[in-house]
């Protein structure tokens, strides 16, 4: 299957970053057709389409628009997770940069089924360009009515503010999220069932939405065409229904962004992207750095879509698909993994905070050529500790890449450990060692 | 370990209130009353609020820019440090040379050679990661995904995103890098102005909405 340009139909006219070329090209005709729908209505159809949160967990769009109080009671807030951090994954930037309008549109519509009063967009303060190109959408949306008060003359008011960041990957997590725009460390907040859905208590406990930037960029279209149109997008798969932007990267002669239609199979998206640069096809990291490893041999024919991938050993995710070809040591691969995640732990639960740099410290023993007999044993070990033991979705994210990779990988552990250098012992695979692993390899 | 990794830092000693002269701009100031309207709760406005004195102090926090935050948001001293230490883009450690160069060594950069770029950067300059060059004009960093994968390996300097347009797996993309690293430095030699301002100020203003202006 080819790309299918849904979102990104217009990503390359600079135009369409202003309103005018938006409207030109038919924006805001879906929130103007939603504001004279019932609200119900609104959240029927994307019900209809078969939307799924496209920040990495694929949970039905509706269900939490559904999930706001229909009787007001006190203030709604629309959040909007722009804080994309997963390594991989640099598809929400694209978004904000090219086709903010579309964000802002969905956000509105959001705001308008659910009776909203407030909406953020929280971006990571390293997206400086992106963040911009949203300032000037909304600052272009006030100026036309379709922010602030009385909008399309319903009588509605809607303000949408933008908040940065300050450099954490934890606050993607949707309550660390929350707890960073409300002036904290960005760590967690219990939650359900030991706590209310953020529908019910989020933003200073507020009944709130948050979405993925993709997820409410989908928006217009669901509004626009209709659910039933957008479900028959992906109609061949189980339960993945409209398009999915995927961010290509790692050794392709093409890296970039390709939106397709769930139901097209891994080996087409690696064509989209050029195909596998300098050499064969090792394995693929389909959905950010948080899920699992695929081994080249087979996996050109696993299907996208949210079952589907599962079925195949990995996830959708965020859609940060990172390609690798034969120079790869898998070794050194989950050792920057494990890196990551250690880097990125926030500290609150033992479980991640102390399972995270140990983990680190075993594969970084192994790629400085030290690693000890049962390292292989304890790092599964150390998954299992973390795993659904942590207390949000960070430690399950840093124990899946390392457990995975021991599966699917085991000769190469195996290799490293008792040679006590990397068993791609290729000049290219060798070049990309940091100097002081050089020696063996890495 | 990584030098990424550091546990048990020591803080710098917090000012004494009586000591503290508020030194932001009337710009500052009233960059920081426009936000107060976009929030139920004055507490939001700390991250902004540490933004705006990361750019008044000039490109990084010392214990007066932290505690000139507290004293304007009525909150205490340890409080706002307990926020600031947590976000990475905080300059609260130390202050950074005029500009931070900024290099991404995660999963995709890593693969399209960023320990080769880093490499090069560090002969270039003569400092490792995390070090500043003598003259103050170079602060070498190593940061985690920059979400910009596509171009890897890439870096970030201020607000800017900058790639050498080659990897280690293009023909002479070694070479490539060399030169890119060359021009680059080159180029922010004659930049005056601090990059961690930089970026600091468009953080800031990406926050105020056209109509307050
Ligand atoms: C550690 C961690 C990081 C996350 N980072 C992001 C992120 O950068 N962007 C995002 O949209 N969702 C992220 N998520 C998922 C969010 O918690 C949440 O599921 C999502 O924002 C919901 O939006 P959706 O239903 O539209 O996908 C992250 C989750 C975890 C556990
Ligand atoms: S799992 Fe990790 S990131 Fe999440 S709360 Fe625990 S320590 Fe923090
Ligand atoms: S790995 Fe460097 S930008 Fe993502």
């Amino acid at each position: 299957m080819a790309e299918y340009k849904l979102l990104l139909e217009h990503a390359d006219d600079p135009a369409y970053r202003t309103l005018a070329g938006y409207q030109a090209k038919g924006g805001y005709q879906a929130l103007r057709k939603a504001v004279g729908m019932d609200r119900q209505a609104v959240i029927d159809e994307v019900k209809k389409s078969g939307l799924r949160g496209r920040g990495g967990a694929g949970f039905p769009t509706w269900i939490k628009w559904n999930g706001i109080e229909k009787e007001k009671t006190a203030p709604h807030y629309i959040l909007c997770n722009a804080d994309e951090g997963e390594p991989g994954t640099f598809k929400d930037k694209q978004i904000m940069e090219t086709v903010p309008f579309l964000m802002v549109e969905g956000m509105t519509i959001a705001g308008w089924a659910t009776q909203g009063d407030h909406g953020y967009v929280y971006i990571r303060a390293e997206f400086c360009d992106a963040a911009k190109a949203v300032r000037q959408a909304i600052d272009e949306a006030y100026a036309a009515g379709l922010l602030g008060k009385d909008i399309l003359g319903t009588g509605w008011d809607f303000d949408l503010d933008i908040h940065l960041g300050a450099g954490s990957y934890e606050c993607g997590e949707e309550s660390a999220l929350m707890s960073s725009l409300m002036g904290e460390r960005g760590m967690p907040r219990l939650k359900f069932p030991h706590a209310p859905l953020p529908t019910v208590a989020g933003l200073w406990d507020r009944p709130t939405v948050i979405n993925n930037v993709e997820t409410y960029a989908c928006a217009p279209f669901i509004v626009e065409r209709g659910g039933d149109w957008y479900a028959t997008l992906g109609a061949s798969t189980k339960n993945s229904r409209g398009t999915k932007i995927f961010s290509v990267s790692g050794h392709l002669n093409r890296p970039g962004n390709y939106e397709i239609e769930f139901g097209t199979t891994l080996g087409e998206l690696i064509d989209l992207a050029g195909g596998v640069k300098g050499g064969a096809l090792k394995a693929c990291v389909p959905g950010g750095s948080s899920v699992q490893i695929l081994r080249g041999d087979g996996l050109r024919d696993a299907v996208i879509g949210y079952e589907e991938m599962w079925e195949a050993g990995s996830m959708v995710g965020s859609g940060g698909c990172m390609v690798l070809n034969e120079h790869t040591c898998i070794v050194s691969f989950i050792w920057r993994t494990a890196q990551f995640y250690a880097m990125e732990s926030c500290g609150k639960c033992t479980p991640c905070r102390e399972g995270t740099k140990w983990m680190l410290q075993i594969m970084e023993r192994i790629v400085r050529g030290n690693g000890q007999p049962g390292d292989m044993d304890l790092l599964m070990e150390i998954t299992k500790q973390i795993d659904g033991r942590s207390f949000c979705g960070l430690g399950d994210a840093a124990a899946w890449p390392v457990a995975a990779a021991l599966k699917v990988f085991p000769e190469e552990f195996e290799y490293f450990i008792k040679h006590g250098r990397s068993m791609i012992d290729t000049p290219q695979a060798r070049a990309l060692a940091p100097r002081w692993a050089q020696t063996v390899g890495v | 370990m990584s030098e990424l990794i550091q546990i048990g830092a020591a803080r710098p000693k917090a000012p004494q209130p009586q000591d503290l002269t508020l030194r932001w701009s009337e710009r500052a100031v009233e960059e920081l009353e426009a936000l107060k309207g976009h929030y139920p709760d004055l507490k939001s406005l700390i991250l902004p609020a540490l933004w705006i004195s990361q750019r008044e102090y000039g490109g990084h926090l010392p214990p007066e820019g932290i505690a000139e935050v507290a004293a304007r948001l009525q909150r205490t001293y340890a409080e706002i440090e307990g926020v600031a230490t947590f976000y990475s883009m905080y300059n609260t450690a130390h202050a950074p040379g005029r500009h931070m160069i900024e290099v991404c060594t995660c999963l995709s950069c890593h693969m399209c050679g960023a320990y080769r770029l880093a490499d090069i950067l560090e002969e270039k300059l003569g400092v490792k990661m995390g070090e500043t060059t003598e003259d103050g004009v170079f602060t070498l960093h190593e940061v985690e995904c920059l979400d910009a994968c596509d171009r890897a390996p890439v870096i970030q300097v201020g607000p800017d995103y900058l790639d050498p347009q080659a990897t280690l797996q293009d023909e002479g993309g070694e070479a490539k890098m060399r030169a890119w690293v060359d021009r680059l430095i080159d180029d922010l030699r004659s930049r005056p102005e601090p990059s961690s301002v930089r970026l600091a100020d468009t953080v800031v203003q990406v926050h105020v909405r056209a109509t307050e202006r």
